[in-house]
């Protein structure tokens, strides 16, 4: 049961990591966290079911799944880039406060949600089967097989993110945004597409895991509203951190499961919001230990 | 006729819930994603005193705004000396958490499924003399040492302590007034809809009167009732476009956050000084 | 018994002492400058005095009572009062709101006064109004009221920081770089002003500044921090003689530079 609920809960961790790994990444850029992402999420998880409607007669299992996937993604970084443009750009060219960021960024992710709710008028939808077998046995538990798509995938995601931000210029570019998005001008970089390939990395991410909470539960439009795990994960990370958010979404994933089991699903909000709560009184730097001082 | 009056009630029953908003983000600068727990907690505390315990409906009320300024208690002690962003954090699991407890307590509050057969005691008066009321709270808080230091912590909170204000305990404040008028708009809600189910107040609910609060003007007054005016007519104006009325809604906040970012007021309020302001400059202008 | 005594200050950033051992005081009606070069530590010094960071180790003594370990606010209503580096005012605010602010913490009224529009919270609105334009007077900036700080050119924002300072009813006044950014003439109309604020209200001035002419011509003892540590003390003639001070400013004599 005790290695059950923590496999469960680090996939289902994964997933949030996924999400939280996309706060964190634009936090560092434009100071704000980007709820717009669980519009995204929306999106892409009704993109990728579309897809794989399409293509089901053609392929199969894990072809499919893999096409369907890279569907949710390639959405994602589209409609990311859409929302840029929409909700950010002109706020970037205005210096506006972060606040209007967030706001704007709500604003999008609502508008996203409810063009989901017209297409699919409520109705709830469902991925079908990928694999064959849902369960094979791992350390004497069976383990889905979904879930341990889910931990690889979101595993190789997050190592692809790492490897984009420290080996690649552009990663070079997001990192030195973290203190200043308009000096990445100074090294020969336009701040506009870094801060685009930002928000597209961001929602490629979220467009996976739109796929993979779509495949969790069925397909509603309000399933972006999990954009909020996310949040939280990130928050708790450390504001920016990208390490710090992955730690941070394992964690509320194995929480959420353990108290799933023990008081329910009902009462497991209320418990990790009580644990939520102690951690931020005694380590209110959040896991990664960034402080911020302020300078007189 | 009818129709006319129950948008007039709604907007009024939004309005004292986006008024505590206004407190919180709009005086003060922080984010609550939680604020509409209060108004849950507002809404079924009165209702279930009076459906399950009979309690006079006084009494009531005056229990249920008590304990929406407890929860703001419980909920502000540990976060006020918390960052900034960590204030958002934990308002929106406690309201989450509140919308749970609601759900899981179904022998008290019907769980899920809500509570039905509450007295329906909001008329149009009712809600009128509260907004008059609530309103004038607001304005003289704004207009007074509290209004101004929340004003100058949520500009510089740093400089702000060193005027010698407590931030801490002017945060605390803010946040137990803000309950008491959420948990109002709440009773008031559950006393017009007769009905409450914890679905109604989510985080989104939350987020939209921040967006109200916004669209209003950064830290107007008068904005922030214009905005709510506006914002929850303007829906029932769209009627015509059914199904995309959320869809224009968005994009309109979204334009004006984006092309009139300090909102439709700015910092500018509506007062006698104002107003003469106003006047004058139009009588100058035939000159 | 002096007003205020600074004992062993002592903080560090990291691996970087910030302040060493820094002790230093100051008399009712002294005006005592500090100087240094930057990132000597002389605003990490006042940040430290008035709680915006804990202490490493030190004490920080006016009349005689404690204040390190307290809080920024409680700090302040001791008698602490402070101007900012890089001008700080409060953007939401008016002019005036800007100074009746800092006086607001004294006001003794509360909301059920506010409520009922009682007359605690009438007299108190008054009298905090009313003081709040004396101190703008003072300054000389009355007719700026309702303006908004940012409409002011940089050299009244100055001013108004000052007032906002005055209104916290300060025993000790911490000046950080008040005269930067002023042209000649305002400079020397600052230090008519400081001098004449010290006259009316006998307090004690502290200030940070590179404009000597406001250190030479205002104070009385000056100490000069180098690394956070204290280079030399003593009266403007003595700091003046005083060579490793100009070396700390300018470099040694036969270094090409010129500021």
């Amino acid at each position: 049961m005790l290695v059950q609920n923590i496999l469960n809960g680090i996939s289902l961790g994964s997933v949030y990591a996924l999400i939280a790994v996309g706060f964190a990444l634009i936090f560092n850029v434009l100071k704000f966290s980007n709820f717009s992402q669980g519009g995204v999420m929306t999106v892409t998880a009704y993109a990728g079911y579309v897809a794989s409607r399409y293509l089901s007669d053609r392929l199969d299992s894990l072809v499919l799944f893999a096409a369907v996937l890279a569907a949710a993604a390639v959405s994602g970084a589209v409609i990311a880039a859409a929302v840029e443009r929409l909700a950010f750009r002109r706020l970037r060219r205005t210096k506006s406060e972060p606040v209007y960021y967030f706001i704007s960024s709500i604003t999008m992710g609502i508008l996203l949600e409810n063009l989901i709710t017209i297409y699919a008028s409520s109705n709830f939808y469902s991925y079908p089967r990928f694999f064959a077998t849902s369960a094979v046995p791992l350390f004497g538990v069976n383990v889905a097989v979904t879930d341990m798509m889910m931990f690889a995938l979101s595993i190789a995601a997050l190592l692809a993110l790492l490897f984009i931000l420290h080996r690649t210029k552009i990663g070079l570019g997001i990192r030195a945004a973290c203190f200043d998005v308009n000096t990445v001008q100074l090294m020969g970089m336009n701040p506009d597409f870094l801060v685009t390939t930002a928000l597209m990395i961001s929602g490629a991410l979220g467009g996976v895991s739109g796929v993979f909470l779509g495949m969790n539960y069925t397909l509603y439009p309000q399933l972006g509203q999990m954009v909020v795990k996310g949040f939280v994960a990130s928050v708790l990370g450390g504001l920016g951190s990208i390490h710090g958010a992955v730690i941070g979404a394992v964690l509320l994933g194995i929480l959420e499961i353990f108290f799933i089991s023990w008081v329910g699903a009902g009462w497991a909000p209320v418990f990790v919001f009580i644990v939520m709560l102690a951690f931020l009184l005694v380590r209110p730097r959040g896991i990664a230990g960034i402080i911020v001082q302020e300078k007189a | 006729m009818d129709y006319f009056v129950s948008t007039v009630i709604f907007t009024g029953i939004a309005l004292i819930g986006v008024l505590g908003v206004y407190l919180i983000t709009g005086l003060t600068g922080l984010f609550s994603l939680g604020q509409a727990a209060f108004m849950a907690i507002g809404g079924y505390v009165s209702a279930v005193l009076i459906r399950n315990y009979n309690v006079p409906v006084v009494p009531a009320v005056a229990l249920a705004i008590v304990a929406a300024m407890l929860a703001a208690l419980l909920v502000g002690l540990p976060t006020v000396r918390l960052r900034r962003d960590y204030i958002s954090l934990v308002t929106l699991g406690f309201g989450e958490a509140i919308v749970a407890l609601l759900n899981n307590s179904a022998n008290i509050t019907g769980g899920a499924m809500g509570i039905s057969g509450i007295p329906q005691l909001t008329t149009l008066p009712v809600v009128l003399v509260s907004v008059v009321v609530c309103l004038a709270l607001v304005i003289l808080y704004k207009n007074s040492k509290y209004g101004r230091q929340c004003l100058a912590l949520r500009s510089d909170e740093l400089a702000a302590k060193s005027m010698g204000i407590d931030v801490y305990r002017l945060k605390l404040i803010t946040f137990l007034f803000a309950g008491a008028l959420t948990g109002y708009s709440g009773v008031l809600f559950g006393f017009y809809t007769t009905y409450l189910e914890p679905a109604a107040f989510n985080w989104i609910i939350s987020a939209e009167w921040t967006i109200i609060v916004f669209v209003g003007g950064v830290n107007s007054l008068t904005g922030t009732v214009l905005a709510t005016i506006l914002l929850t007519w303007l829906p029932e104006f769209l009627r015509f476009a059914s199904e995309w009325r959320v869809a224009i809604y968005c994009v309109i906040v979204l334009l004006i956050v984006n092309y009139r970012t300090a909102g439709i007021m700015g910092e500018r309020e509506l007062s006698p000084k104002t107003l003469r302001r106003l006047l004058g400059r139009t009588k100058e202008a035939p000159r | 018994m002096s007003l205020l005594e600074v004992r062993n200050l002592t903080k560090s950033f990291g691996g970087v002492r910030a302040v060493d051992d820094f002790s230093f005081g100051a008399e009712q009606g002294e005006i005592v400058g500090i100087i240094g070069p930057n990132g000597a530590g002389k605003t990490t010094a006042f940040n430290l005095i008035t709680g915006v960071y804990p202490l490493d180790r030190g004490s920080i003594l006016l009349e005689g009572k404690e204040l390190a370990g307290k809080e920024q606010f409680e700090i302040t209503r001791s008698g602490i009062g402070r101007t900012f580096q890089n001008i700080r005012l409060f953007k939401g605010l008016s002019v005036l709101e800007n100074v009746m602010t800092a006086a607001d913490p004294y006001s003794p009224y509360g909301l059920f006064s506010l409520f009922t529009l009682g007359a605690a919270f009438r007299r108190r609105e008054r009298e905090v109004r009313a003081a709040a334009m004396e101190y703008l007077a003072l300054v000389g900036l009355e007719k700026y009221a309702d303006e908004k700080p940012s409409n002011l050119p940089y050299g009244l924002q100055r001013k108004l920081e000052i007032a906002r300072a005055l209104a916290t009813g300060p025993k000790v006044l911490l000046l950080d770089e008040p005269a930067a950014g002023l042209n000649p003439s305002e400079v020397r109309e600052f230090i008519g002003l400081v001098g004449e604020l010290r006259e009316r209200f006998g307090f004690a001035v502290l200030v940070i500044e590179h404009r000597m002419e406001v250190i030479m011509t205002l104070c009385s003892r000056i100490y000069v921090l180098n690394f956070g540590k204290l280079l030399a003390s003593g009266t403007p003639a003595e700091i003046r003689a005083n060579h490793e001070v100009t070396e700390a400013y300018i470099g040694k004599e036969d270094a090409s530079c010129s500021v």
